[in-house]
């Protein structure tokens, strides 16, 4: 039996009925990460899960995450285990407290097994700026197309088979963009739903946790595990929660989805539309109500370059502390200031700089009211009208990306047409509001994945899991592992 | 909004504490002819300015305080186990006063 391209619950059965011990699932998925051909590992951490597997509490052995491997994205802090966050400027440096999502994780018995690579500190969406260079898509044997980032190491462990499930951070679609190209579950819940204490910091009115696995139901229990507020990050939720695995209910009658047609509209593929489509009338035949709905075609435009503005500036300011001083590489220089300079430069890939750039511009006193003000003034106004068209149904349903993944020399694209402002980007909007948002696997195109996305009201994960179970039913595009011969 | 040349870019990155090869500095110039483009998008909203601008997704209040509960603080080994010098327990800098 294959047990790593098992799902999560499969794997937790076969653990309870002896089929296969946690050491020997924990070698069995290290083995496999060595062999990885997706340049998706930071780091393996082979001595420390041997260990966490062989000092595993028996009597935790229902938690559904008891014995199970996962790969965290390397910008979650692991005491004594080295974080990088993909960059050179974090080189060497080893945290010396562990992040809540990793304190939890451990708590059930899920057993960490790699640190994944990924955009260089959680910015961009290609997965090609990390310090180790590009990281693959293991539905591409030929290496040639982009899984999509910024998680795009923690994509690539669970669409190859590594490991059932794994943690990345998303803060404009990071997680479910490459979820979308690699044919996972890619899920983040309501802002301050999972704490980020421990998270690096790139955007924190954008940032949210969230997980790949390669089903809705794992996304579920994962969820579980680490929902729930934590007194280390105040700007963590206290609202109730659920016990999501178990409050699934795919039954779509009656239930209302609202597609906005500025943002369908704006992609040309297609197929993807026909896929789409045939899956709303599907959702249709099983009584699930369509509308489609409009949200103003200037503020749809206005999608991308308010994600741009406000996360440029956010991480401008956030990442002043990189200062290769306190930790990272150390340089030498006439004063402080040679030194700091020095490490920046070296440490900091092209990517990230500009961005620094970008954002510091629109931060300029004579900038700042017309770009990040205005900026985060029309955030309010896309918040606004998104929750307005949630008033009036149970979820916003839309085709994830405009493409499948896209050729890592594809060219550039035209950054002003409307399928890069706005299909190519919608997904932020989850962000900009802290709205539940999950991404599934919709169809394929020459071979290559493509997803459906499902975005909820705030703290109604239990009803988004249960939409997108019900989809599921429907495509039956689940537990997909890639294979990799090339 | 104000004018975006080399001398500006090269202005601002030295003011965050890092440089850039002149190609980069090229392809930065290149990159803000798109990116101002897109910020114009963000200034044609009808209304735009009639809202407040928006910090974070919803507010979440935290209106309680901690227990005051006795904690081990982090040790000076720990702190300065990532820097690159260390002398006599601290970090160590090039000299600035003469």
């Amino acid at each position: 039996m294959d047990f790593l391209a098992l799902d999560i619950l499969s794997l937790h059965q076969a653990l309870l009925d002896g089929k296969i011990n946690p050491i020997e699932l924990i070698k069995l998925s290290i083995e496999k990460a060595k062999k990885d051909q997706n340049n998706a590992f930071e780091y393996i951490c082979e001595k420390e899960a041997l260990a966490a597997a062989a000092n595993l509490d028996p009597n935790k052995k229902h938690n559904l995450l008891w014995g199970i491997p996962y790969v965290l994205k390397d910008n979650f802090s692991t005491k004594d285990i080295p974080t990088t966050a993909s960059s050179n400027i974090l080189k060497g440096y080893v945290p010396i407290y562990s992040s809540e999502v990793y304190l939890r994780l451990s708590e059930q018995g899920a057993i960490l097994i790699g640190k994944a690579t990924l955009d260089e500190l959680a910015m961009g969406g290609t997965g090609m700026t990390g310090h180790k260079g590009f990281t693959f898509n293991p539905w591409d044997p030929t290496h040639k197309r982009m899984i999509g980032g910024s998680s795009c190491g923690s994509a690539a462990v669970v669409a190859a088979g590594i490991v059932p499930f794994s943690i990345g951070s998303d803060t404009g679609d990071s997680v479910r963009k490459p979820a979308s190209f690699a044919a996972l579950v890619g899920m983040k819940p309501t802002w301050g739903r999972i704490s980020r204490f421990g998270l690096f910091p790139f955007a924190p009115s954008l940032d949210h946790v969230a997980c790949f696995t390669r089903n809705v139901t794992d996304s579920a229990v994962v969820l579980e595990a680490l929902a729930g507020r934590d007194e280390k990050d105040s700007s963590s939720a206290t609202a109730p929660l659920e016990k999501y695995s178990e409050a699934i209910k795919p039954d779509l009658k009656g239930k209302k989805f609202a597609v906005i047609k500025e943002i369908n509209n704006s992609i040309s593929n297609p197929y993807i539309h026909a896929v789409f489509d045939a899956t709303v009338k599907a959702l249709q035949e099983r009584g699930a109500i369509i509308e489609y709905v409009s949200m103003d075609m200037k503020l749809c435009k206005a999608i991308y370059p308010t994600y741009i503005v406000i996360s440029c500036c956010e991480a401008t300011s956030n990442n002043a502390n990189l200062d290769g001083i306190k930790f990272g590489p150390r340089f030498d220089g006439k004063d402080y200031e040679e030194v700091m300079t020095k490490a920046r430069t070296e440490g900091f890939c092209e990517m990230i700089k500009r961005r620094f750039v970008i954002g510091s511009y629109a931060l300029f006193k004579d900038n700042q009211a017309e770009i990040f003000l205005r900026a985060q003034k029309v955030r309010r106004l896309i918040v606004d009208a998104t929750n307005k068209i949630l008033e009036k149904c149970d979820a916003i349903l839309l085709p994830a990306s405009p493409t499948t993944a896209p050729l890592f020399n594809g060219g550039n694209s035209d950054k002003l047409s409307n399928e890069y402002l706005i299909s190519d980007n919608h997904l932020a909007i989850g962000n900009f509001a802290g709205l539940p948002s999950i991404v599934l696997p919709l169809g394929f195109e020459n071979g290559l994945p493509f997803g459906i996305n499902v975005t909820g009201k705030k703290f109604a994960e239990a009803e988004v899991f249960s939409l997108a179970k019900g989809i599921e039913d429907i495509t039956k595009l689940k537990d997909l592992v890639a294979k990799e011969d090339k | 909004m104000k004018k975006v040349d080399i001398p500006l870019l090269k202005k601002v990155a030295n003011n965050l504490m890092f440089d850039m090869k002149d190609s980069e500095y090229n392809t930065l110039l290149e990159e803000f002819d798109v990116i101002l483009c897109q910020m114009e998008l963000i200034s044609e909203i009808p209304g735009v300015d009639d809202v407040e601008p928006m910090t974070f997704p919803f507010d979440v209040t935290t209106d309680f305080l901690r227990e005051d509960i006795p904690t081990t603080p982090l040790a000076q080994e720990e702190a300065l186990k990532n820097a690159g010098e260390v002398v006599d327990g601290q970090i160590r800098l090039p000299k600035v006063v003469g």
